[in-house]
């Protein structure tokens, strides 16, 4: 059983399809980041996950239990930070989170202690008496990432977590997912942020306008970009047009360009295992390189590569 | 943590809230108590029956129904505000979130019409304390009915909040118009048509006003016809409003929105 299990899950705003035919699938124990633009279909995905949306069609389930008919069964395993912090506007950051511990069911005795120990670390502590209307955005979702902190679900859900906080806040807020899912939580997080995205996730599914286009580790989305590494070399020699050659028919290779006489820009396919061969090949044409650098393609090269657009353009 | 506890968990959150809008409150007992105190009291000197006895019994009733109707302006901002998305998540049924608004509307209207009465009382003394506590569980039922109503303009008005305060004003105009809160059945025998008579008769709020004035402060003994006729206009308020404000969850699970 896994954790989260979708079938051919679709939902549909009036004639705007939010999510087409999804299947979809979270291992335990594992942080999996959605990763798509605008409107891709991530929020949708989680809503309907906890069960505040229902779906149009398609079957979902968490841990087991029917998003539809089980509901109720669902909400008792996860918990969702929501992208906009929600909360009542006359209520404190504590009661707030005194009043999210006591309905998750978290036990009496650690509850005050727990949620001490949260809003400390997420540096909500001076703020804990302020309304909840007058705290900053980046207070405000600071405190919706609390609650799910605070509660410990089996199944946690962030979307968007660290949205509108500043650097080192999110910094925190990353850590304390990464800690979430050593003690034993599986985590999904939604974002458009690729250095979250990077941080975070053991796994990640592209999502691009309600299709899930990706699903794979970091590393193997980016091995999986044909020429997506770039090798640039550096010679002793100015003549390296037989090199040039030889590196061109290489296993792996995509294309190979001089950038001056002695200066190669190699566009491979998994540079861990290209640069190996490439030194073979110039030890026995016995050419000298003087430096190797490799780049790997970034998670915006990625999204690129897979959806055919840049990740901060809006899904249309 | 049963659902039962959930339940009153959330009720108690929405109950703390009815409390925390000052301005809210401050309007509503300025309105309330300027009613029942200065316009009593005038009258009494002007007119040669006791009007303020007459009168008080229906500021209290009327304080039940804007404390339930308020309800319905918690739900619309839970609404605005994303929170029912919120409560959606939580390990609690959609049944329980809508049985936690009623109750917490109704608790939240009893305990400000109860502040109400304490001031009516102080200045008009109870004929007879027992037949008041006894009423006390008859108007939660009938607060639970006025919230439920609230629930459903609630929903009705989705995300336009002023679309709640007009049906709110509209309902008041209607219910307090066709009653015996404000004037006694005699006068309305007067000036409308027997039909109009009839349904003032079986208004909730005329039924409660006229317990108030016969069992607390006349002191007859209680008779049980009222509490069964206060029963049972009010459960089909509290029936429907449940209802509507279930069917708006599910319409908000649906489409995304109301």
């Amino acid at each position: 059983m896994h954790p989260i299990e979708t079938e051919k899950l679709t939902k549909l705003y009036g004639k705007t399809k939010a999510l087409r035919e999804l299947d979809f699938t979270l291992d335990e124990g594992e942080i999996m980041v959605l990763l798509g633009p605008n409107g891709s279909g991530k929020t949708t995905l989680l809503l309907i996950l906890s069960t505040v949306l229902k779906p149009t069609s398609g079957k979902a389930s968490v841990m087991g239990f029917d998003v539809v008919n089980q509901s109720t069964k669902v909400r008792q395993v996860l918990g969702i930070s929501f992208q906009d912090a929600r909360g009542f506007w006359r209520h404190k950051p504590i009661e707030i989170l005194q009043f999210h511990a006591t309905i998750c069911g978290v036990p009496r005795d650690k509850r005050e202690t727990l949620i001490e120990e949260i809003l400390k670390d997420l540096e909500l502590w001076d703020a804990r008496g302020k309304l909840f209307m007058h705290l900053s955005g980046g207070q405000a979702k600071r405190l919706e990432v609390a609650k799910i902190l605070v509660q410990r679900p089996k199944l946690a859900i962030f979307d968007e977590p660290s949205s509108q906080v500043d650097l080192r806040g999110k910094r925190i807020i990353w850590d304390h997912i990464r800690k979430l899912r050593e003690d034993g939580s599986t985590i999904l997080v939604a974002t458009n942020e690729v250095r979250e995205a990077e941080y975070l996730a053991d796994r990640i599914t592209i999502l691009d306008k309600g299709v899930k286009v990706a699903c794979n580790t970091l590393q193997s989305l980016k091995d999986s970009i044909a020429g997506g590494d770039i090798v640039e070399l550096e010679f002793e020699a100015k003549d390296s047009k037989d090199v040039a050659e030889a590196l061109g028919n290489l296993e792996g290779t995509f294309r190979v360009t001089k950038e001056e006489e002695n200066h190669l820009r190699a566009y491979v396919s998994m540079a861990e295992e290209w640069v190996p061969k490439m030194t073979n090949i110039c030890y026995q044409k016995g050419v000298k390189v003087v430096s190797v650098r490799v780049t790997e393609p970034s998670l915006d090269d990625v999204f690129l590569h897979f959806t055919g657009r840049a990740l901060g353009a809006t899904a249309t | 943590m049963t659902e039962i506890r959930r339940i009153l968990q959330l009720a108690r959150t929405d109950f703390s809230y009815f409390f925390r809008t000052k301005w809210l409150m401050a309007v509503l007992l300025s309105l309330n108590l300027s009613d029942m105190l200065v316009i009593g009291l005038v009258y009494k000197g002007l007119m040669t029956v006791n009007y303020f006895a007459f009168f008080a019994p229906a500021v209290v009733v009327m304080g039940l129904f804007m404390g339930s109707m308020d309800t319905g302006r918690r739900i619309w901002l839970a609404f605005r505000e994303g929170v029912i998305q919120y409560y959606l998540s939580l390990p609690i049924s959609n049944l329980g979130v809508v049985a936690a608004y009623l109750i917490a509307g109704s608790l939240a209207a009893m305990v400000y019409s109860s502040s109400l009465l304490i001031v009516a009382l102080l200045v008009l003394p109870a004929q007879a304390v027992l037949n008041t506590l006894i009423l006390l569980p008859f108007f939660f039922i009938l607060a639970i009915g006025l919230a439920g109503i609230a629930a459903a303009l609630a929903a009705l008005a989705s995300t336009h909040g002023e679309f709640f305060f007009a049906y709110q004003q509209l309902l008041q105009v209607l219910l307090l118009t066709l009653s015996t809160v404000y004037y006694p059945q005699s006068v309305m025998q007067q000036y409308l048509p027997s039909a109009l008579v009839t349904v003032a008769s079986a208004n909730p709020l005329s039924i409660a006003a006229e317990a108030l004035r016969d069992f607390v402060f006349t002191g007859i003994p209680i008779q049980p016809f009222v509490v069964v006729q206060l029963i049972v206009s009010s459960v089909p308020f509290a029936l429907l409003g449940a209802f509507a404000y279930y069917k708006a969850l599910q319409k908000l699970q649906i489409k995304g929105k109301l």
